[in-house]
């Protein structure tokens, strides 16, 4: 039986992804058999029993920990405050003065785990940006154009156009120099 | 009505886990320390060493610098303690007894504005006291497998980095992520088959000389 190309995909994917379930708790155990499908794609098994054995995960030294948890205490001790003083609400207002790392963006009632997609995607955004002013500075530019090309409406701005126009040298928007007082 | 947990989740699935939810007691494994937590902030330390050196993994994997990857764990977990009352626990049945929507949400925050800044050096990270043949051979080994991860573009790279280093759940890395499980087991696959091409590529190099 044949599946279509996408089926196979992601048939592919999922006997992919059971075979890191095994191959992750074989390692948590210290096992070496991991239970393999027959259908599963050599090089994928290769790719994944060099990555486990080798992507180790990364441990900050003892002093960051420890400072961290000494800003992290100092924290918990401004937001109990703030709560006694406030009332029963636990949550604090962000002070940036406590501590530079703290975004003044993300007020106390925003999430700051929300939307990650367009956090990950800074680039559709300045794109999305970019194509808006854009836009704005086209039509701005159309705009002009349809206005100089577009006949006064009134009787005085025709007027005006006319005097204007019949000025040697292009009239109004020349310099008109002061008045002399003698 | 049960909302979605990690990723998106289909009505069936939605059913039986609101069906299966009245049974279980403690869907979400921090659910205890989030809670005391919550009554007291300085409660918030035991989440902090339960997570720490994830989270600094993680942003260590994403920037390539140890001093960034200080600066990005620290606005995380500052971020977390100040908005603990945020965060809504969202597990289900089906994420299994392990599951942390905790996590997923703390590792959301430090998804949060990363680029990254300097190639991944498994040399600053692999500690070598003794410099023996058999060790500087397994640090090659490492430090391809690191190249080769590193190449990988940026959503694939975490994906990969999330499973491995982080031991989450497929489930878990769509949480995070904001895809559908499906979405990243293709993801995952996909990532593996380029680190492979990678991995052979350079051993076949490394093999031709010798010939």
């Amino acid at each position: 039986m044949t599946f279509p190309l996408r089926d196979r995909a992601d048939a592919d994917a999922i006997l992919t992804d059971l075979y890191l379930d095994a191959l992750l708790a074989a390692h948590d155990r210290r096992a070496t058999d991991v239970p393999t499908s027959a259908d599963l794609d050599p090089a994928i098994r290769f790719a994944a029993g060099r990555l486990s054995s080798d992507l180790a995960r990364v441990h900050p030294s003892f002093r960051f920990e420890e400072r961290l948890a000494a800003r992290l205490a100092e924290l918990a001790a401004h937001m109990r405050l703030a709560a006694a003083a406030g009332g029963s609400d636990a949550r604090a207002p962000l002070d940036p003065s406590l501590d530079p790392h703290l975004d003044p963006a993300f007020g106390p009632d925003e999430d700051p785990a929300a939307d990650p997609e367009s956090l990950h995607n800074v680039r559709p955004l300045l794109l999305g940006g970019a194509l808006t002013s854009a836009a704005l500075s086209l039509a701005g530019a159309a705009y002009v154009a349809w206005r100089r090309s577009r006949p006064p409406l009134t009787p005085m701005a025709r007027a005006v156009r006319a005097v204007a126009q019949s000025r040697p040298g292009g009239g109004a928007r020349q310099g008109v120099r002061p008045r002399s007082l003698n | 009505m049960p909302r979605p947990v990690f990723g998106r989740v289909s009505a069936q699935k939605e059913a039986r886990s609101a069906r299966v939810g009245a049974t279980v007691a403690h869907l979400d494994r921090d659910r205890a320390l989030v809670e005391a937590a919550r009554d007291d902030p300085a409660a918030f330390e035991p989440l902090y060493r339960r997570y720490l050196a994830q989270v600094y993994s993680y942003a260590y994997y994403e920037l390539g610098d140890h001093h960034d990857a200080e600066d990005a764990t620290e606005r995380t977990f500052l971020l977390a303690l100040a908005h603990l009352g945020r965060f809504e626990e969202r597990a289900r049945p089906a994420d299994g007894e392990g599951a942390s929507t905790f996590r997923v949400w703390l590792f959301r925050i430090a998804a949060r504005r990363r680029h990254p800044t300097a190639p991944l050096d498994a040399a600053a990270v692999v500690p070598d006291p003794l410099d023996v043949e058999g060790r500087a051979a397994a640090r090659e080994d490492v430090a391809a497998a690191w190249a080769a991860v590193g190449r990988l573009p940026a959503d694939r790279r975490r994906a990969i980095v999330l499973r491995f280093v982080d031991e989450m759940s497929t489930a878990e890395i769509a949480g995070i992520l904001g895809r559908s499980e499906n979405a990243v087991r293709v993801l995952i696959h996909r990532a593996l088959r380029s680190v492979a091409r990678d991995l052979g590529r350079g051993r076949a190099a490394k093999d031709s000389p010798a010939r």
